[in-house]
């Protein structure tokens, strides 16, 4: 992709290191690579990886107090009007003629991303009117609506007017990317721009981006944990491991031939959608850490090969699924509705509702996992709190066991509580960050009595510790010293401290890593054959509910869509929203179409 | 609903505020010892006068027909004996008559007080814009503290400034103020008095023999000053906290991205943000400093409306307590109401509901 063009950017010899008052962390440790005009190029990594501070030092938007960067650093721009430029060692006023005139960024939070006193048009606006003085208001008004037209913002006027929380994700997202081209940059940086974002409207704005990046002929270097969405959009990747940047190669030879460990970990654990395995490989069946940082590879098989042995053959799939079916159901769900309020009148009573989920039924059979995809606003969340009883439906029933659970009052329903469980999306907010790990293990264990002394309930936590993989000294410390993937670890411990026979997973894996995601999917899967448990799969994530699940329920606006096998429901979908969701997943298909 | 529904509503449930304040105050201000007849008239006032002056004031009434009196007399549409004696007390404008009743329109009456010999209204009129005077230069002072130094504080943040700020603004908490009051006004008023030539009480308005009512803007001073000191410690951490969530939003770093100036994004991007709670806590600052400073008026002698309810409250001056209790509950009506539209005004993000 390079052959023959400019190079635009160069870094070389990057290093960013955050210094607090009790800590150094190394951020981004010594990485150079090149951007060429034109070219798009995809970074990849997880959390933590430092791709989004390399970015960052590229606009100087790192916070100055506890930012080093050493003089050997540099960062080469070639810029049109100011000749070549080291963006590290330059004035303000100079970086910020740059910034959002000829390099310009895309936030992953699209919610978070504009200021919300201010319209959005104004907000664009305010770009132009910054880079270019000359231009009249009137100008940049027309200039704004013709952009909001250009990246898909049919109604350009009434996005002008709106208000950032009058406008959905997308919506926004696409609002940012408008900005982002305002003064029609020579870089766009895009930090996970469609993280945050349903997979059809993923979809959509990564048409879109790839559409304006050759239109415009800008670079474009596209951040992302999530090799699928890259295989969508860039012509080279980068792949960077703590800091370091352990791989650089053209987009083909990463998907066929990846020659870092890590690279191949990180392609083999994410569910394939064609076959059913097992379990997912994670990074440390391709990779380990030796005591000195060192990274090694453990084994000289291909992704192919690793996943190949751990296909389950058609028929086993099909005859468990079978099985299942033919017993008793767990739980019964019956036309099952909830209603919220959605206008008031002049005394406070509802004249309008929303339908949140409006007459959904169906059965959960013992020992399987039930996927549930949809978008966001599809009801998912609702239907499993109010299965929960965690808030009342509107109407219906819901059987668990053969006990009616919309009628429970009281002690009855405490009981029940020890026996559904669920574990929640967000790991940093479903931790009371002022209990110890080993008390909020405890706790749901005391109140139903299942352990009597001090002693037995902590040995009983440390044991699911353990389970969780985790040790058990963990028990004494705070929610605050674990990671993502490691809180969610407590989370399923807590959730299996009362021994329940029905969990719940309430996109329990989307806010993580692709790699950490496959270790707590093994997991879910290894607890739930040693414990008998019977799952809900909630997730917007088509490709790790089919791994997860035996059927698949499809919702869409409160409604089900559809419900069957999960490889009947992804080979031969029979609605077109289920059948539009699959197509949205982003799969690289692109690169193999070529021999 | 839309913002006029939701007003009304707001103003429905004000009013009921309102008549449940007058009920509690009137039935508790029944528990107290002591006649008002008597405490007007004096120890050695003969029976006869005493039982004279109670049955004008309605005080031989039971106590519910006196509350219910005393709500007709304030309902600016009432029923009352059609007399002369009447018409020149209400000054109403009559509407239907019944024989010797008569269906008014008036401005509501709040009575006469006991101890002043005044019209209750006469006496809250007069007191007023010195307690509006005082609460608007004290908010005044405390928001232009608070918005500086809460700013400073934020940028600065970690810095040994920034602790400095916590730290005062922390004691500005923490110190009541009828012991704030005493130490500004002696210290000022008192010991530095030559140099500062402010007096240690009085109010706005005052009357001079010779000159009639005159404007004293040097005794506003030192009152205002004691009476921001709290807000403005409050505001100021408010405002720093609020920064400093603000500052580590995305939508700061997208300003930034765009190029624009430190000032521009600080402008537009945190402090607007960093307002919306400030002005909301503000607001319900200058409700409770409208009602009357109690303690800071007296310490001043300031001439408001906190003073003229602890003199009455020392004279069981009860038309002059239900005045002010009046006067004090719509004022938080009212500016409830308008936190609500501020706030609306200030962040689009607020629906009503």
């Amino acid at each position: 992709m390079a052959n023959g063009k400019k190079p635009i950017l160069r870094v070389e010899n990057l290093r960013v290191e955050f210094h607090t008052e009790d800590r150094r962390v190394v951020a981004v440790n010594d990485i150079s690579f090149t951007l060429h005009e034109g070219e798009s190029v995809g970074v990849v990594g997880e959390s933590g990886s430092g791709k989004t501070v390399t970015a960052l030092s590229i606009l100087g938007l790192l916070p100055p107090v506890i930012t080093r960067i050493p003089e050997k650093s540099h960062i080469w721009f070639a810029s049109e009007t100011l000749g070549e430029i080291d963006l590290l060692h330059t004035s303000p006023r100079i970086l910020r003629q740059i910034r959002g005139g000829q390099i310009s960024i895309v936030f992953q939070e699209p919610m978070t991303s504009l200021n919300p006193v201010f319209r959005c048009g104004e907000q664009v606006m305010e770009a132009i009117l910054a880079h270019e003085p000359d231009v009249s208001k009137q100008e940049a008004r027309e200039r704004v609506l013709e952009l909001f037209r250009r990246v898909g913002l049919d109604d350009a006027h009434r996005i002008f007017r709106s208000y950032p929380h009058q406008l959905s994700g997308g919506q926004k997202q696409r609002v940012m990317i408008a900005m982002a081209l305002a003064c029609t940059p020579k870089i766009v940086i895009a930090d996970e721009p469609t993280t945050a974002l349903d997979v059809t409207v993923q979809k959509k704005i990564l048409e879109l981006l790839r559409e304006l990046q050759e239109e415009y002929n800008m670079a474009l270097i596209f951040i992302s944990h999530d090799l699928g969405v890259i295989a969508e959009i860039a012509d080279r990747v980068l792949v960077m491991y703590r800091g370091d940047l352990v791989e650089d190669n053209d987009i083909y030879s990463i998907f066929h031939n990846p020659r870092h460990p890590y690279t191949r970990g990180l392609l083999a654990c994410r569910p394939p959608l064609d076959v059913k395995l097992r379990s997912l490989p994670t990074l440390w069946d391709f990779m380990e850490v030796t005591p000195e940082g060192e990274i090694r590879a453990k084994t000289e098989k291909s992704v192919e090969e690793v996943l190949a042995e751990r296909v389950i053959p058609r028929e086993e799939v099909q005859r468990r699924v079978e099985h299942l079916v033919q017993q008793e159901p767990l739980l019964v769900v019956r036309d099952l509705k909830v209603y919220f309020p959605a206008r008031r009148n002049l005394l406070g009573k509802p004249v309008a509702w929303f339908h949140a989920v409006d007459g959904v039924s169906f059965e959960v059979y013992p020992g399987e996992t039930l996927g549930l995809v949809g978008e966001s606003g599809s009801g998912k969340t609702t239907l499993s709190r109010a299965i929960l009883r965690l808030i009342d439906p509107t109407d219906g029933t819901v059987l668990f066991d053969g006990k009616n659970v919309t009628a429970m009052e009281g002690s009855a329903l405490r009981a029940l509580r020890r026996e559904m469980q669920i574990i929640f999306q967000d790991p940093y907010s479903s931790l009371n960050p002022r209990l110890t790990v080993g008390y909020a293990i405890e706790e749901p264990m005391r109140v139903h009595g299942l352990c009597s002394s001090s002693g037995e309930c902590r040995d009983r936590a440390m044991e699911l510790l353990e389970k969780v993989k985790l040790e058990p000294e963990h028990y004494y410390r705070y929610p605050h010293e674990f990671s993502g993937g490691q809180r969610q670890r407590i989370c399923i411990a807590r959730a299996l401290a009362v021994q329940p026979r029905f969990i719940i997973c309430d996109e329990a894996v989307s806010s993580l890593d692709v790699s950490v995601q496959a270790e707590i999917l093994n997991l879910l899967n290894q607890l739930k054959e040693e414990y008998n448990l019977t799952y809900i799969f909630i997730s917007h994530d088509l490709s790790v509910v089919k791994f997860m699940s035996d059927r698949i329920m499809v919702m869409y606006r409160g409604r089900i869509e559809e419900i069957g096998p999960s490889e009947e429901i992804y080979e031969n979908p029979r609605s077109e929203y289920t059948r539009r969701l699959i197509e949205a997943i982003p799969r690289g298909e692109r690169l193999y179409a070529r021999p | 609903m839309t913002r006029w529904q939701y007003i009304l509503r707001r103003l429905g449930a004000g009013f009921l505020v309102w008549l449940s304040v007058l009920f509690a105050i009137f039935f508790l201000f029944q528990l107290l010892p002591g006649d008002p007849a008597r405490l007007i008239l004096g120890q050695r006032a003969d029976p006869e006068t005493i039982a004279l002056l109670r049955k004008e004031l309605g005080l031989d009434q039971p106590v519910f027909i006196q509350f219910l009196l005393y709500l007709n007399d304030l309902s600016p549409i009432s029923i009352h004996e059609n007399t002369e004696e009447n018409r020149k007390k209400y000054n109403y404008l009559p509407l239907v008559r019944f024989d010797e009743w008569v269906l008014v329109v008036k401005v509501p009456y709040l009575r006469r007080s006991y101890h002043f010999r005044q019209p209750v209204s006469k006496l809250l009129l007069e007191a007023l814009p010195n307690t509006v005077a005082l609460a608007v230069s004290a908010m005044v002072i405390a928001l232009a503290v608070a918005l500086f130094l809460g700013s400073l504080s934020a940028i600065t943040y970690g810095s040994w400034v920034d602790s400095l700020i916590v730290a005062f603004s922390t004691i500005g908490i923490s110190v009541p103020s009828f012991f704030s009051g005493l130490v500004v006004a002696w210290l000022f008023g008192y010991v530095l008095a030559d140099w500062t030539g402010l007096p240690m009480g009085g109010s706005l308005f005052e009357y001079e023999p010779g000159y009639g009512l005159t404007v004293h803007l040097e005794n506003l001073v030192l009152p205002a000053l004691t009476l921001g000191l709290r807000p403005a410690a409050i505001l100021t951490q408010m405002t720093r906290s609020s920064m400093l969530d603000i500052m580590y939003e995305h939508f700061v770093l997208t300003g930034y991205a765009k190029g624009l100036s430190r000032g521009r994004v600080f402008f537009k991007y945190i402090l607007r943000n960093a307002l919306n709670p400030v002005v909301t806590v503000a607001t319900g600052w200058f409700a409770a400093l409208l009602t009357g400073a109690f303690f800071i008026e007296y310490i001043f002698s300031w001439k408001g409306v906190g003073l003229l309810a602890v003199q009455s409250l020392k004279t069981l001056d009860l038309p002059v307590i239900m005045g002010v209790a009046l006067l004090a509950s719509t004022i938080f009506v009212l500016i409830n109401i308008a936190v609500d539209i501020i706030y609306g005004l200030l962040d689009p993000r607020v629906s009503y509901r």
